[in-house]
């Protein structure tokens, strides 16, 4: 356990920039959004009469909607940090058991008295449990941060935040979601993790092409046989991804639901599984015959990338 | 006692060629052991095999354990710096330190902090802004704060000056060594580590042409240095080697009869350099030397 964590400290000190910086910065990116929004408005309005004139109306509508469109926008908030979330995992696990081995440092990592299978896991462990949990707290630090500048606003215009928005807003109801939702991703994402850490465990180079070239050959080459032979859309490797993708227990677009818009999980173009954004749903996912499946190639290809790691050292 | 290293029918294949030919080791605890070759000799590969950073046909163990196997295990009780500084380029010698001690039982922060206090290395350096030669103390540091039973060095002091390399190697007799510990060198500059050694091994093409003790060589080898006139009658006394310097023959015989040798000019027991470079041109001409 302890080398388990002195491991997973090695690798945010590696990835500091990308792990804590990278989502930080994002925060930074909404909050100078909602800064320049106000310096706008200011700038073209000095009484701020409309923002004044929306508190009004806001007022006026029942709490439930008040605290309904908060937090939907608290949801609709993770993409960027998610999108941006997805890039850093790919690269840190292309690089994970790839980089080491280009500059030779492999040596001194086989050095300490850490087995091939805990490093391997070490770097799961990271892209799984240690990114999502430094971007949860950039977003979490990000809503606070905006959370107290529309208060100011609000306060500067004579009205009360706390009445207007602060007492209807549950937010441990929405980070816990977010969190939910990020974590269930982890798992759902595993068959993608562990073939990017074979994938980095195996590429003699440029490990971003080996990643990405087989799956695309393999698809176009699936592509003319079901030409030839005139098979089914949904078997096909691209339509696996697809649908892994689209599937996803993660916040990631909006759907019109019951007549109203609401961020959903996922992309609701398929309808095996339900896209609002509830634990249940979450769960549906994890327990489906598809994220077995995806287990199952997972546990593959971490073998195959624990073996590769212990003969990393053999020319 | 049961030895450090034992190994049987070694050897290690790279596609066709064979890097280390059917090696047969046997190294007690508390030495001090040299493994001396040519480059492309397979040092490197032999160690590596050691240290479990390679597949192996034949017999291998190492402090009772199989290195392609446990090596995890292993390395909790053995130590190396391979080749040259290997080190972590974006780490922070305070991570580092942080790290070690996390991960290996008997790393000691006082000793490696001693040793680091006779450098000009900081805490708060990234490996990148070191030198090669302070990439190379470091690691030193960080090794021999280590309590470990075999420390494998492979080429320990490349890039290190005059002064900090004889410095290493009197910390490693005076603080480190001791009768329980192993330790096993190789290097080119073979006349650094030659009054450390307490064991010689020359390995060559794979295959081990020399193994014995430092006291056995001294008594074995000796070198001759004679004026031209005699040259003829040394030559024919069957002299493993023969080479020239400012006019004078000198030969390096393998027991030899001493005193039917005085005869001729000056006795020295030879170098370990001079021995090696007899016994690598001497294998290719006389059919080996062990």
């Amino acid at each position: 356990m302890n080398r388990m964590i002195a491991l997973l400290r090695r690798e945010y000190w590696e990835n500091k920039g990308a792990f804590r910086t990278t989502p930080l910065v994002i925060g930074g990116i909404y909050v100078a959004i909602l800064l320049m929004l106000i310096i706008t408005a200011v700038y073209f309005d000095t009484d701020l009469w409309t923002v004044k004139e929306f508190i009004r109306w806001a007022a006026d509508r029942p709490t439930e909607f008040r605290s309904m469109v908060i937090y939907q926008f608290m949801l609709g908030s993770t993409v960027l940090f998610t999108f941006v979330m997805a890039i850093v995992t790919f690269f840190y696990l292309l690089g994970s058991l790839y980089d080491d081995r280009k500059d030779r440092s492999i040596l001194f990592w086989k050095s300490l008295p850490a087995s091939d299978t805990l490093t391997v896991a070490s770097k799961l462990l990271a892209a799984m449990i240690v990114i999502p949990s430094f971007f949860l707290l950039a977003l979490i630090i990000t809503h606070i941060i905006m959370a107290i500048i529309g208060s100011l606003l609000v306060l500067g215009v004579g009205g009360d935040p706390w009445m207007l928005f602060l007492s209807v807003v549950n937010p441990i109801k929405a980070w816990g979601m977010i969190a939910v939702s990020y974590f269930a991703q982890s798992v759902w994402a595993l068959p993608v993790i562990g073939w990017l850490l074979l994938v980095s465990a195996f590429a003699p180079r440029v490990p971003l092409l080996f990643a990405t070239l087989p799956p695309l050959i393999f698809s176009i080459l699936q592509s003319w046989f079901v030409f030839l032979q005139t098979f089914t859309l949904k078997t096909k490797l691209v339509g696996v991804i697809a649908d892994w993708l689209f599937n996803s227990p993660i916040i990631l677009t909006a759907e019109v639901h019951d007549g109203r818009g609401e961020i959903a999980l996922g992309v609701p173009l398929k309808g095996e599984f339900d896209h609002a954004v509830t634990l249940t749903n979450i769960f549906d996912r994890l327990f489906s015959m598809q994220m077995l499946i995806g287990i199952v190639v997972a546990a593959v290809f971490l073998v195959g990338a624990i073996w590769l790691r212990h003969r990393a050292t053999e020319s | 006692m049961n030895p450090i290293i034992s190994a049987r029918g070694l050897t290690k294949r790279f596609g066709r060629t064979v890097a280390v030919d059917h090696i047969d080791l046997n190294i007690p605890p508390g030495r001090i052991v040299g493994l001396i070759g040519p480059n492309g000799a397979g040092k490197t590969t032999a160690l590596k095999a050691i240290l479990g950073l390679v597949t192996f046909d034949g017999e291998l163990s190492v402090l009772g354990k199989n290195p392609a196997r446990d090596r995890a295990v292993l390395m909790e009780d053995v130590c190396f710096i391979a080749d040259v500084a290997v080190l972590p380029r974006w780490i922070r010698v305070w991570q580092l330190i942080d790290l070690t001690e996390q991960l290996h039982p008997k790393f000691s922060r006082e000793k490696c902090l001693e040793y680091l206090a006779d450098t000009k290395v900081t805490l708060d350096h990234k490996v990148k802004q070191l030198s090669k030669g302070m990439v190379a103390q470091l690691h030193l540091a960080l090794v021999m704060a280590i309590d470990v039973t075999l420390l494998v060095l492979d080429e320990p002091t490349l890039g290190l000056d005059i002064i900090y390399r004889k410095q290493f190697y009197t910390n490693l007799l005076n603080d480190y060594f001791d009768e329980q510990r192993t330790i096993l060198i190789t290097t080119h500059q073979v006349e650094e580590i030659e009054h450390i050694l307490t064991d010689l091994i020359f390995i060559q093409d794979g295959k081990i042409v020399l193994d014995s003790t430092m006291d056995e060589v001294r008594e074995r080898y000796v070198e001759l240095m004679v004026v031209p006139d005699k040259a003829g009658q040394a030559r024919s006394l069957s002299p493993l080697y023969e080479r020239e310097l400012f006019g004078r023959h000198i030969f390096l015989y393998d027991r030899a009869d001493t005193e039917q040798l005085a005869l001729l000019g000056e006795l020295h027991t030879p170098s370990v350099a001079d021995l090696f470079v007899a016994t690598m041109k001497g294998a290719t001409t006389k059919g080996g030397a062990a």
